[in-house]
């Protein structure tokens, strides 16, 4: 065989590597897609069973200004500092026309502090003025595609995705936060205005889905 | 008379010695100052106190860094493969698959891969993050995540949300590889690791 004909092979080897080796790691990386910015409330009509006993959906608490769907939970450290801001944050927003839920995606097989009979005392103990919700399939989380607790989505008054991420800037000390990234999501939506900055992300504990 | 004094020097430099040693502490030190101005200024008499043993937590190295540091020290020789875990003491998931990490690392370390841990506490939990560290044998330095959360993931790995656990294997140029988020076992760890050996291109 001449020296030259080997090369194309070779070549070709070369050339599909990087492109295998990105598929194989396109395929490990099993973060989901997170919601894109202008999406669509995912699942809205799905039947979540809220702490006061009703089976509530997302469609029918959609509020005139907008819409704020929170992931969040009993059990996880983040989500405890953050859960009283998230009440003052939604409880506000509610009185502005902001439709509000609360949501634990979390399988309470894995942490027993994630059950029902929690979430009903959480609420109370915080002074929820929304709903807080179980999403009894973990499906809902997944439609969102929402991996952490506590995780903000923050739809405008046409249903359109306009701010998705974390709290503030700061879990642990919420005197020294900078960046009220929700509270001025919220603010802005109410005013029918652009929200400033529209994804940030935080250090949270996984969502527990349930397995299938 | 001479073999007193040469008692009381070896006394005081054994306390002298177990004054240097870090992490002690908490042992009460014999060696005290003593009152009255004579030298010498230790006196321990003829039973002087061994320096106490030093714990494998008292010398465990964590350092601080954000995610641009983190991305510099993947890239330093030494493996043909970095896995990257970033764990957290209240994190229950990162808890769990915890021992399997440090038993991958026992086994691979000599195959060309090493294991670097980044806690994402607080620093105030430094305590916490060290007892569990010694707890599970880890040795070797490791990381406490600092700065801005945004900053640090984004630095790591635009596409990681933040959610911990989450495991990121380098190749030896230190280009991402792998990556995950949620627990893992040993099987997962282990054909990942092998899967990235792979991809890695040989050292020179």
């Amino acid at each position: 065989m001449k020296p030259r004909t080997l090369w194309t092979p070779l070549l070709l080897v070369v050339a599909l590597a990087p492109i295998a080796a990105f598929a194989a790691f396109a395929e490990e990386n099993s973060a989901p897609e997170p919601l894109v910015l202008g999406s669509a409330i995912p699942m809205a009509d799905a039947k979540l069973k809220a702490v006061d006993g009703k089976q509530i959906a997302v469609a029918d608490l959609t509020g005139k200004k907008g819409t704020l769907v929170v992931f969040t939970c009993n059990a996880c450290p983040w989500a405890k500092m953050w859960e009283s801001r998230i009440a003052l944050i939604g409880n506000a927003a509610q009185k502005r026309g902001i439709g509000v839920v609360a949501i634990n995606a979390n399988d309470p097989n894995v942490n027993s502090e994630d059950s029902y009979a929690e979430m009903v005392k959480r609420a109370k103990k915080l002074g929820l003025k929304f709903p807080y919700a179980m999403d009894g399939t973990s499906q809902v989380a997944v439609a969102y595609g929402a991996t952490r607790t506590p995780e903000a989505f923050l739809f405008d008054a046409s249903g359109k995705l306009v701010y998705h991420g974390t709290i503030d800037d700061n879990a642990k000390d919420a005197g020294a936060v900078k960046q009220p990234y929700l509270r001025e999501a919220v603010d802005a939506v109410a005013a029918g205005k652009t929200v400033p900055i529209a994804e940030t992300k935080s250090l949270g504990c996984g969502i527990k889905f349930r397995k299938a | 008379m001479t073999r007193l004094i040469r008692r009381r020097a070896l006394a005081a430099f054994v306390a002298v010695a177990a004054l240097a040693v870090p992490g002690c502490s908490s042992q009460p030190q014999s060696a005290s100052p003593a009152t009255g101005g004579a030298a010498p200024s230790v006196v321990l008499g003829d039973t002087a106190r061994p320096a106490a043993p030093i714990s494998p937590a008292s010398v465990l190295q964590i350092r601080p860094a954000d995610g641009a540091m983190m991305r510099t020290a993947v890239r330093e020789p030494g493996a043909r493969v970095t896995l990257v875990n970033v764990w957290a003491t209240w994190c229950a998931p990162c808890r769990e698959e915890f021992p399997e990490l440090v038993r991958l690392e026992r086994a691979w370390r000599d195959r060309g891969a090493r294991v670097m841990f980044v806690s994402a506490d607080f620093d105030d939990q430094l305590p916490a993050v060290r007892a569990f560290l010694s707890e599970q044998g880890v040795t070797a330095p490791s990381w406490i995540k600092t700065g801005d959360d945004m900053a640090f993931i984004n630095a790591i790995e635009p596409r990681w949300t933040g959610a911990l656990p989450a495991t990121f294997i380098y190749d030896s140029r230190g280009e991402l590889v792998r990556f995950w988020e949620g627990k893992a076992d040993y099987a997962k760890f282990e054909s990942e690791l092998r899967a990235a050996l792979e991809q890695s291109p040989k050292p020179l």
